[in-house]
């Protein structure tokens, strides 16, 4: 698939991509514990089964997202290291 | 002339390793979006659901307003990273994805939105990379068996034949919406929408096909915020 690129484009782009890497790593991450505190808060320490698809659901987002955000880092460091 | 073939091989590279990572930057882009299921989880109290009802279109407008100064070239398409060739002279997919987020979280039930807000963040980026290493037949095998498992693994409190039903149906309808290509439409709005309007029919149908609608998947929370 063919992105679009430019001279000036490059550190401008990485510069953006930069800035927005904590949010996109960091927030699913604190979402998907919110939601395995939830099921442990209401649903193990309650004896409650209703909470278990908060488990799951934080579960999925939390390997969901490091599965991605693992060769992410690195082709940014890859990059870094280049520049 | 040692050096200049060097320099241009040094810039090729840099342009090519640009390629690799708007890559995994489209790629982890999707799978943030899978943090607005925090919007179920959010107590159910006066001012949160005020919030509620008004940020997601208040985002979606923003995007609007924003794309629509992309394509009048009043902002520079360079600042938007990852943008495909085709989306320089049309709407970006990060606006049909965000739109489709926010009517699946706006109009439909949970049971229908998380399974279908999954497919489009977590289930398109493994699709893309099926596609990228595999050929098209994997595609559509694995990536109808990845849309299932995220539709059973929400319909966990319901009938065994509803899971059934669902996971094909939600699972059929994704695929469909993830390889149908437009022009004009998007496959990050059409994995999410076809899936969510056939779940719909079935929702509507669950009465009078003698079973019972499945419990909530998200409980809202109950701190005091």
């Amino acid at each position: 698939m063919k992105y679009m690129k430019k001279q000036f484009y490059f550190t401008k782009a990485i510069r953006t991509e930069i800035l927005f890497t904590p949010l996109l790593i960091g927030l699913p991450l604190i979402v998907g514990f919110s939601f395995i505190y939830e099921w442990y808060t209401r649903g193990i320490l309650q004896g409650s089964s209703a909470f278990n698809g908060e488990l799951i659901l934080g579960i999925i987002i939390i390997i969901g997202n490091i599965a991605f955000d693992m060769p992410f880092i690195k082709s940014l460091r890859v990059l870094t290291k280049k520049k | 002339m040692v050096n200049v073939t060097e320099k241009l091989k040094d810039a090729k590279e840099k342009i090519n390793s640009l390629d690799f990572d708007a890559h995994w930057y489209r790629r982890v882009f999707h799978s943030f979006g899978a943090s607005f299921l925090l919007y179920y989880l959010l107590p159910d109290v006066d001012w949160i659901n005020i919030l509620k009802l008004w940020v997601p279109p208040l985002i979606i407008v923003f995007v609007v307003i924003l794309e629509i100064l992309r394509l009048r070239g009043k902002i520079s398409s360079n600042h938007f990273f990852g943008l495909r060739m085709y989306e320089k002279k049309r709407i970006g997919s990060y606006v049909f994805f965000a739109i489709a987020i926010v009517i699946l979280l706006r109009f439909f039930p949970q049971q229908i939105a998380i399974p279908c807000i999954l497919c489009a963040t977590l289930g398109d980026p493994v699709i893309g990379e099926i596609r990228k290493r595999f050929s098209n037949n994997y595609v559509y095998i694995f990536g109808f068996f990845i849309c299932m498992y995220f539709f059973i693994i929400t319909w966990f409190k319901s009938d065994f034949l509803l899971i059934i039903i669902v996971s094909i149906v939600g699972g059929f309808g994704a695929i469909v919406g993830e390889t149908k290509k437009f022009w004009w439409l998007d496959d990050d709005f059409m994995i999410q929408m076809i899936p969510a309007c056939l779940l719909l029919i079935i929702w509507i149908s669950i009465p009078y096909l003698g079973l019972s609608y499945p419990g909530e998947i998200i409980y809202p929370s109950i701190f005091p915020w």
